[in-house]
């Protein structure tokens, strides 16, 4: 693979992960599985110092989280968005340029809207998560689509959040 | 008809229907109180032996703003005390969890070591080196003088560890749960258990508040998941039951988990001697809580951190037998419901946020109601008023006036 091939597959990746993050955002959950392969793994994971212990937070395929994200709306939830910031530290593109692995660190803030006392917090934003994105990805024409998602919390304690993927 | 401030403020009559001062939720002198006459006086599970499976191993926790620390010594055997150096009173250990076996800065292998000046003890909570002691203490003072406080400990009912602030307690441990357990016994100790899951949450909401929600299964109309996969006749013939010490017992039904889509049946994995599919909740006096779903055993542990603020520890259990792929299945299992991005945790915990909202301290006291009456069946507060009966004989208040300041005027 060229120098040029190279680069393009790394920013292919930055592009998809960014993107993600703002479909995320906004809660477009079928938009961001159109990014993912058929095969696509996603799996929220933590260790606990607590119980010495790695931790399995969600887990699912690509039809799974689907079938979650269309379930969800007749739960009960807090309707505070989540705004991610992340920033895509290593991106390891493999010798033949058709894969790549990548690791982004990130923060996400809860905007506050409904979760507690609306008149006091809406508007206010709170860290909700610390973590990274361990993801990898297939490459073909320039652009990224995920195979697999880690998302690796630092965070264990979590209060009243979210129904849905982080 | 909406009503106006009298109306409002007009008690119910009890006669008719039970209910209880909000204050109970919200006055700090109450709250203050209730860690002094219960929580310091009663057995509290600090976490699972599988925390701590080795020797030297420990775990740190607090009960009414006392920390503690609970070891495995070379006999096995688990021992708790209070974590604070009997010198100048620093905490010992600082870490969630951890090993002896290894050193610290300040510290010999296989010793608890307050770093501050080095003191030393052994897991019995013997004290075992003071640092320059003939130097600054000549013959005045002797480590069996400065031993750790020890605190009672049992470990019991699927290998929850025990503790008591209370030395003089009457009852064992399984005196004091007695016979609440039953319903899930063979199933928690057919085998040995071993935790996989840890979280927790802080919610601004009174403690009690959770141990209602757990007690009165009335607000399974906030989960979709309940009222597809319940709600049947079986469900509505569940009986609640009551035992002495206030412990409640929901009684179990089968579930019908693949009525939510992507869900599957428990059966294969359901705990031994367990029904299939059959889901158990036991709440023990004054805020613990065994959920048995077939396949996972949760269980939740709380720690009041003042009249308004709640820590709830989520725990997961599974049979310390299970084969990796069996360890997985369950783990999804309990992540589905109870995972902090299952279905029901996140509906339960936003709605005492909900209380916690309106019941903040300095609120205007409200009328709790306890007084559904359905046979005791699910949907029956019962276990709500047999927890709260005896609430107030512990604490001595009424739960119509906790206060004891001059109640709202009544209607005309």
């Amino acid at each position: 693979m060229g120098k040029a091939n190279h680069r393009a597959a790394i920013e292919a990746v930055k592009d998809t992960v960014y993107r993600t993050c703002l479909l995320m955002d906004d809660e477009r959950w079928s938009d961001w599985l159109e990014l993912c392969d058929e095969g696509f793994y996603y799996k929220i994971t933590a260790y606990s110092p607590e119980i010495r212990r790695d931790m399995l937070y969600l887990d699912g395929d690509r039809d799974q989280i689907a079938q979650m994200c269309e379930l969800l709306p007749k739960h009960n939830t807090d309707r505070s968005p989540l705004k991610r910031h992340a920033v895509v530290y290593t991106v390891d593109v493999e010798d033949n340029g058709k894969a790549a692995q990548a690791v982004t660190s990130f923060v996400i803030y809860q905007n506050m809207l409904d979760g507690v006392n609306s008149h006091i917090d809406a508007g206010e934003n709170h860290l909700f998560a610390v973590g990274r994105y361990l993801d990898s990805f297939e490459i073909a024409d320039d652009s990224a689509r995920f195979l697999t998602r880690e998302v690796r919390l630092e965070t264990r304690r979590l209060d009243k959040g979210t129904h849905w993927p982080l | 008809m909406a009503r106006n401030e009298k109306q409002w403020n007009a008690h119910p009559d009890p006669s008719r229907i039970e209910w209880a001062d909000s204050r109970i939720y919200s006055d700090e002198e109450i709250f203050e109180e209730e860690l002094e006459k219960i929580w310091k006086k009663v057995w509290i599970p600090v976490c699972h032996e599988s925390e701590l499976a080795e020797p030297y191993d420990f775990r740190t926790m607090t009960i009414a703003r006392e920390p503690i620390i609970v070891c495995r010594d070379t006999d096995d055997k688990i021992r708790a005390f209070l974590n604070v150096c009997p010198h100048r009173a620093n905490l010992i250990e600082r870490r969630p969890s951890g090993s002896f076996k290894d050193g610290t800065p300040s510290g010999n292998p296989k010793n608890m070591t307050c770093m501050f000046h080095a003191w030393q003890f052994d897991m019995k909570g013997r004290c075992v080196h003071i640092s320059r002691a003939e130097e600054g203490y000549q013959d005045r003072l002797s480590p069996k003088d400065v031993g750790l406080r020890r605190l009672r400990c049992e470990v019991a009912f699927g290998g929850m560890v025990w503790v008591t602030l209370n030395d003089h307690i009457e009852h064992s441990v399984k005196d004091w749960v007695g016979s609440a357990l039953d319903c899930i016994l063979e199933p928690l100790e057919m085998e040995p258990l071993e935790i996989f899951h840890y979280h927790k949450s802080i919610i601004p909401s009174n403690y009690k508040l959770w141990h209602d929600t757990n007690s009165e299964f009335y607000h399974d109309f906030v989960h979709y998941h309940n009222r597809v996969t319940g709600f049947n006749d079986a469900y509505f013939a569940r009986k609640n039951m009551t035992f002495d010490n206030g412990h409640v017992v929901v009684g179990s039904f089968e579930v019908q988990y693949d009525q939510y889509e992507g869900f599957e049946s428990r059966e294969a994995l359901s705990f031994p001697t367990l029904p299939p599919n059959n889901w158990y909740m036991i709440d023990i006096f004054p805020g613990i809580n065994y959920n048995l779903r077939g396949s996972a055993l949760r269980v939740d542990l709380m720690t009041p951190l003042s009249a308004n603020e709640v820590m709830i520890e989520f725990r997961g259990l599974g049979l310390k037998s299970d084969s990796e792929e069996d360890r997985l299945t369950r783990i999804r299992h309990h992540n589905t419901i109870w995972g902090p991005m299952g279905r029901n945790l996140h509906e339960d915990l936003l709605s005492i946020t909900g209380q916690g909202v309106t019941m903040r301290p300095g609120t205007e006291p409200r009328h709790i109601l306890h007084g559904r009456h359905e046979n005791e069946t699910i949907h029956d507060e019962i276990g709500m008023r047999h927890y709260y009966d005896t609430w107030a004989e512990w604490m001595g208040r009424p739960l119509h006036n906790p206060t004891n300041r001059p109640p709202v005027a009544a209607a005309e």
